[in-house]
């Protein structure tokens, strides 16, 4: 596929405005979507929503007209919509450049998906580190509160406090909800018994961001956009050893190698492509040999793993494929809640094991050990947040068996301290604040 | 109403269940167990926590914790029985679970009735894969001076941190940090002090919580579990007394879903051991000069007991502590009344039974719409577990209104035009609860529930909380020895004092004061030794045969777990009637029988049951609505609201472990009246009035009404009336 | 005691439907006040407000990494070590600090003035390596910048 004019829907004018300003953003036709959709029936916008075809981007992709349409109705109780802006996610940050550059198209957002829906409340969930998005947003948020938009709906930035499971949809509501962001079991879903027991939408930044646009053009000009099943842009976070890191909206479809060569840029240093990450750490890693697959929902489960988060890790030679395996595992170890046994107990494990292995004190019967133990991991947990550790670690030992496997019979790390990770200190090994552990 | 019945097929075989049953129930209903942990129905939804209950269930890709659904129609469910999935899921859990757990079972006080052995036992893996070093932390830590917690052991199961915050709904045991490093905490390693602490080392499922009482006392294959009743407080909770070579070494809860849903308050589970206080009386007793004492044998003791008795020419006053079984009320009853005509006793407080008409199980308050509890004493101080239906009634949904003082709203209520009264007349599942000291609260809010027409609705009932545990059976017990009358005798020549609790309240004190003689039965030199002519061992509710009626109007059994160490009551009430040409059998089963042709309609001994059924409501004489009430506090007093602490008594008094749970001296305040004299929580303040005053420390609580002071008896001093509360 | 500190958590309570959910904001209210980290006392001052327990408030803190539960440096230096980061050198730029400011990650300096951390994605991986300067973004820093960066620190 060849490189085709860029679309922008989400990042629209931010390149030539300062959109943060409402009256730039008035300028660039901001907020008309909102009055409009005010007159239109609440039902109508969830149908446009429905034909647009616009999926999740918060990582699982789910239809967002069809996650509408599951509200509970009369209840008797009041109707939320929480946004998930805890963009927590490694590798990710586009979210983060929605909120600080285009704040006011997700505060559009918002007031046209609570039209839609009959809520009066909405709920900003943003993560705790973003503390100039909370400013940006909190300006924008006065501005809109001041020239009267509203309309008689609340909304409220919650600030997070560092807990990547807290990205968790019922993680995020019982974090909301002032508990410990544990995930709860499903059923039942947010959308009938969510915030505070009532029904609830729960939608990520980009999402909600695309609203307007789609209210806008139609769902029709939406759905055109992109690939079948991915209708659509995306704004792709790209990172890791590519010369032009950033975020970049593209409709879906556009092939890994374009988002890497023609837009990155390439792999810088004359270095050589050995692998790609391409929805967030949380998924299967590729090699080099499998770019020319175009980045949408089916090309990516065709190719065996996932669109996810739409952050895109690029990995050159210099990396130890066993030192990422354990910087990933440690990542999730320190970010497991500790509510369900695989997880808490297994991600623990496989830091253990793939420490071994690097420092070269494990034989084959750990490799075989460690893909166990993912695989018991697998499908067994109470949240997604297990399966996201066991997935990645599992494929990188699959298709880079023969680093893992010359680890145990070098009986050491074979790039000998030169690999581009070397020596990384995750925060888990950091612990200084509450001592627990106490060696045997 | 009708439940809807679903069908499920569970490892290939067909149940019918109603729906919405848990599934764990229905596999069960089916003669199948799927493996819990986390899983408890008593802790509110389920949390699906420990993964232990992995199942394949048809139309589903994943395997599912099936502790968290419920039984739909068609419903396709395979446990590891005959799912390969199914099974490789429960091993993997059980894998984790053992991870990081240190096996330490030879030295686990669970070891052997541990949830966590027999499951890897069925289903866990045959060894281990870890090789790398174990979670190791601190331990074991106390949670107070009755809990231990080994922190290596724990399986992050939740379930007592969810009794805490859900159940107790004290706070205070908790969670903290998370993932891998999430353990069991209190806060800043302060002890857990709440009422009902205890309970959270039966639920949890593995050796962490674990009783400092009963560590390293018993291996399960040496313990028998005798079925009992508590003694210690009017609900008569239903328990099991474990016992190692013929002691009694811990309480556990017996579930019975009517009374206690299988809690325990801490004083019934860990105030035993004042069986095995160093003060225990195993002697009779004789007064040598004014305050000495010697032993002396049985039969100089029974000698002498009918010398006083004789003596005292029929002028004799009986004091009885509430807690004598129904058994022994009558046979003391028969030997003093129809032997020596005395037919005066006293009780620390008055009965009635005008309540049979309104009769309910305690578990009606957690299905009732809306609650009115009279009285400004704290429930969980005079019936724990009442307050655990209570909060479970909140949380269903029920309304909870405290009245404040009771007989002033007692008459409140029972007059037409107020609203409450109305919600309650209207309502179809009221609940009246007089916590409140006051015996005769029975009467009155039997002429209230009268007056609100409870009588017609079987879902609307009433509760007195009495002071003693058996007050009713006994007076019932006493009424039914003999027909004869006679008015209390000017002067006392003899005070019978029966029981502990008698013999430790000042007003029973006071009439000694004015005896000629006195005998007491008692457990503990320190209550009797002093004052009473002869000393007679007592012995404890665990010690027993026997029935007690508890605050429900429920006849349940106590079994003697352990052999007294001295003959008990009624072997020798039984031998000194004889003197006095009475028959009275020496067993319990003997007395219980002739009382029962009398009072409980023949019920044989061996039907009052495991766990007992409570009777029909009856016709019962009408209540009385209470008199006038007392002055209005002069500007600036508060009335002062005195109680009985739960943590108080004899027994309790002689548990080290209990004594953190005791009140500290501290006076609740209302924020109101608090702010009103400028008051802030935690400071010293001064309580009383002109004659007499003291300092406590002030405790600000926002669930007390305006207008009160609360302070336990132990720290009011002789206080009554109105007080005022000052800053020193 | 915190002046008005109640009133100012109960004005956070005041946007929720249920004032439990307020606690986040409060212990970061708290934290603030504290001097950048949560003391016992906060959590009796947290927990009054709300009408929780102590030993809820601390259940919650000590979920969050951004809860100090132990005294901090005056300043705040985080770096991210989360693989976009590691692969572009963050290791150097980590060690850089622990050179020149002579800890370890999670160890404060013996004047008190600054505490190092590491972190997890801090979201700006494109950007990378990201390091945290008391809650301000520096992206991307360098080795080379690290001695400028505590320079800024320690001056202003
Ligand atoms: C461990 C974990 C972390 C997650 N983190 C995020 C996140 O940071 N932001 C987000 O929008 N969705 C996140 N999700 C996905 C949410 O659970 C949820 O699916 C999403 O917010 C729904 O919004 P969407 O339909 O617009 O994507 C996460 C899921 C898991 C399992
Ligand atoms: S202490 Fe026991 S009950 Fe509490 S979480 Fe651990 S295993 Fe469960
Ligand atoms: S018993 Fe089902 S998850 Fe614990």
């Amino acid at each position: 596929m060849g490189s085709r004019e860029r679309v922008q829907v989400v990042l629209a004018g931010a390149d030539e405005h300062d959109l943060t300003k409402l009256a730039e953003f008035r300028k660039a036709g901001g907020y008309k979507m909102l009055a409009k959709a005010r007159k239109l029936e609440p039902q109508a916008i969830v149908e446009e929503l429905l034909t647009s075809g616009l999926r999740g981007r918060g990582g699982a992709g789910f239809p967002m007209g069809r996650k509408a349409s599951f509200l509970a109705k009369d209840t008797g109780k009041p109707v939320y919509l929480v946004v998930n802006a805890d963009e927590s996610e490694p590798g990710d940050f586009k979210d983060r450049e929605i909120m600080f550059r285009v704040p006011h198209r997700l505060l559009e957002g918002c007031l046209i998906t609570a039209h839609a829906i009959d809520s009066k409340h909405v709920f900003i969930y943003l993560r705790g580190e973003y503390s100039h998005e909370f400013e940006v947003l909190r300006a924008a948020l006065d501005e809109v509160r001041d020239a009267g938009l509203l309309g008689g709906v609340t909304i409220v930035i919650h600030r997070g406090a560092g807990a990547y499971i807290c990205g968790e949809e019922t993680a995020l509501l019982e974090s909301l909800e002032g508990k410990r962001g544990q995930p709860r079991s499903k059923p039942p879903f947010p959308a009938v018994q969510g915030l505070y027991a009532s029904p609830t939408l729960i939608n990520n930044v980009e999402t909600v961001a695309t609203v307007p646009a789609i209210v806008e053009h139609g769902g029709d000009w939406y759905a055109a956009l992109g690939v079948e099943n991915s209708a659509g842009t995306r704004v792709f976070s790209l990172s890791g050893n590519v010369v032009n890191g950033g975020n970049y909206e593209l409709e879906l479809g556009t092939s890994l190698y374009e988002l890497i060569y023609r837009i990155g840029g390439g792999i810088p240093d004359g270095r050589k492509l050995k692998a790609v990450i391409p929805g967030g750490s949380s998924v299967p890693v590729l090699t080099a040999g499998e770019i020319q697959y175009p980045l949408d929902f089916d090309s990516m489960a065709e190719a065996g793993t996932m669109l996810g988060s739409g952050a895109v890790i690029v990995i050159d030679d210099r990396c130890c494929m066993v030192q990422l395996g354990l910087r990933v595992a440690q990542f999730y170890q320190h970010e497991s809640c500790g509510k369900c046994t695989p997880c808490r107990e297994g991600t623990r494990w496989m830091v253990q094991i793939l420490r071994a292995i690097e420092d070269g004190r494990a034989d084959h019967r750990d490799l075989d050990l460690l893909l166990d133990v993912c695989d018991r991991i697998l499908g067994k947990c109470l949240c997604p947040l297990g399966d996201a550790a066991a997935m990645p670690v599992a494929s990188y030992v699959t298709k880079f068996a023969d680093e893992y496997r010359q680890h145990v019979e070098e009986g050491g790390c074979p790039f000998g301290g030169q690999s581009s990770l070397e020596g990384v200190f995750a925060p888990v090994d950091q612990h200084a604040e509450v001592p627990v552990e106490v060696p045997a | 109403m009708s439940v809807e019945l679903v069908t499920v097929v569970i490892d290939d075989r067909e149940v019918q269940v109603a729906k919405g049953t848990g599934i764990v129930e229905t596999a069960l209903s089916a003669g199948i167990e799927i493996p819990v942990f986390c899983y408890e129905p008593r802790l509110g939804p389920a949390v699906g926590a420990c993964r232990m209950c992995l199942c394949e269930v048809e139309g589903m890709p994943k395997l599912q914790a099936v502790c968290t659904m419920t039984a739909q129609d068609g419903m396709v469910v395979r446990t590891a029985q005959t799912s390969a999935k199914a099974a490789e899921g429960q091993d993997a859990t059980l894998e984790f679970i053992l991870v990081n757990h240190p096996l330490d079972c030879p030295v686990c006080d669970k070891g052997g009735e541990c949830p966590l052995q027999d499951l890897t036992f069925r289903w866990g893996p045959g060894n281990t894969r870890m090789e790398f070093e174990k979670r190791t932390v601190e331990k074991p830590i106390p949670v107070s001076p009755a809990i231990a917690l080994d922190r290596e052991r724990c399986i992050l199961c939740y379930r007592c941190t969810r009794f805490s915050e859900s159940v107790a709904e004290d706070g205070q045991l908790v969670a903290v940090n998370r993932g891998a490093s999430s353990v069991i905490a209190t806060f800043e390693d302060q002890p857990y002090r709440a009422p009902f602490s205890g309970n959270v080392i039966e639920l949890c499922p593995v050796g962490a919580l674990t009783s400092t009482q009963y560590r390293f006392l018993g291996r399960p294959w040496e313990i028998q579990n005798v079925p009992t009743v508590c003694g210690l407080c009017p609900v008569g909770c239903n328990t099991h007394a474990t016992m190692r070579e013929g002691k009694v070494r811990r309480m556990l809860s017996r579930n019975h879903p009517e009374v206690d849903e299988g809690w325990l308050c801490d004083k019934g589970r860990f105030a035993f051991t004042h069986l095995y206080a160093r003060d225990r009386i195993t002697d009779p007793l004789r007064r040598v000069r004014q305050r000495g004492f010697e032993e002396l044998s049985w039969d100089d003791a029974l000698d002498e007991a009918e010398r006083l008795l004789r003596d005292a020419q029929g002028r004799i006053v009986t004091a009885l502590s509430g807690s004598e079984t129904v058994e022994q009320a009558y046979a003391l009853g028969k030997l003093l009344r129809r032997g020596l005509g005395a037919h005066t006793a006293v009780l620390p407080e008055e009965t009635s039974s005008a309540l049979d008409a309104f009769r309910l199980p305690l578990s009606a308050i957690r299905d009732a719409e809306l609650v009115a509890v009279l009285g400004d004493e704290p429930v969980a101080e005079r019936a724990p577990i009442v307050d655990l239906w209570l909060r479970a009634a909140r949380r269903a949904g029920a309304r909870i209104e405290h009245t404040g003082d009771a007989a002033e709203s007692c008459r409140r209520l029972a007059d037409g035009r107020d609203a409450l009264g109305k919600r309650l007349r209207e309502s179809e599942r009221a609940i009246l609860i007089w916590s409140a000291e006051e015996g005769s609260g029975g009467s009155h809010l039997a002429a209230l529930a009268s007056k609100l027409g409870f009588g017609g609705k079987p879902g609307s009932g009433a509760f007195h909380l009495p002071a003693t545990p058996n007050g009713r059976g006994i007076a019932d017990a006493w009424a039914a020895c003999c027909d004869d009358e006679a008015d209390s005798p000017e002067e006392i020549g003899l005070l019978v004092v029966s029981g502990d609790e008698a013999a430790a309240d000042p007003n029973v004190r006071a009439l000694a004061e004015r005896a000629e003689r006195v005998i007491v039965t008692s457990m503990f030199q320190g209550l009797a030794v002093g004052w009473a002519d002869l000393v007679l061992p007592g012995t404890s509710y665990l010690e027993r045969d026997g029935t007690y009626v508890n605050l429900e109007g429920r006849l349940q059994r106590l079994r003697r777990a352990a052999i007294p160490p001295a003959p008990d009551e009624l072997a020798w009430i039984s031998k000194l009637a004889e003197r006095f040409e009475v028959e009275v059998p020496p067993y319990a089963a003997a007395v219980f029988a002739e009382l029962s042709e009398l009072i409980y309609d023949g019920l044989p001994f061996g039907e009052v049951g495991e766990r007992a059924e409570l009777r029909t409501r009856s016709e019962a004489p009408g209540g009385e609505l209470p008199g006038e009430f007392a002055p209005a506090a002069a500007n600036g007093e508060l009335r002062l609201v005195r109680y009985r602490p739960l943590f108080s008594g004899p027994a309790v008094e002689r548990v080290p472990e209990l004594q953190f749970q005791r009140p500290s001296p501290e006076v609740e305040l209302a924020p109101q009246d608090a702010e009103a004299r400028g008051i802030r929580n935690g400071e010293a303040v001064t309580v009383g009035h002109a004659e007499a005053a003291f300092e406590l420390r002030a405790r600000i609580n926002a669930s007390l009404r305006t207008g009160i002071a609360r302070i336990a008896n132990e720290h009011a001093g002789d206080l009554g009336g109105f007080v005022e509360v000052t800053k020193p | 005691m915190m002046e008005g500190f109640a009133e100012r958590v109960q004005e956070l309570a005041m946007q929720y439907p249920d004032p439990r959910s307020a606690i986040m904001p409060a212990l970061h209210l708290a934290q603030v006040e504290n001097g950048g980290w949560l003391s016992p006392e906060s959590f009796e001052e947290v927990g009054a407000a709300l009408g929780l327990t102590p030993a809820y408030c601390q259940a919650i803190a000590s979920f969050y990494d951004m809860y100090h539960l132990a005294p901090t440096g005056k300043h705040l230096v985080e770096v991210c070590t989360n693989i976009s980061c590691a692969l572009v050198g963050a290791q150097r730029v980590l060690e850089a600090f622990q050179q020149e400011l002579g800890v370890r990650p999670g160890e404060t300096t013996e004047d008190g003035e600054v505490t190092l951390r590491t972190m997890e994605c801090a979201g700006g991986c494109g950007w990378a390596p990201v390091v945290v300067v008391d809650h301000r973004y520096r992206e991307p820093t360098t080795p080379e910048d690290v001695p400028a960066v505590l320079r800024e620190l320690r001056g202003g």
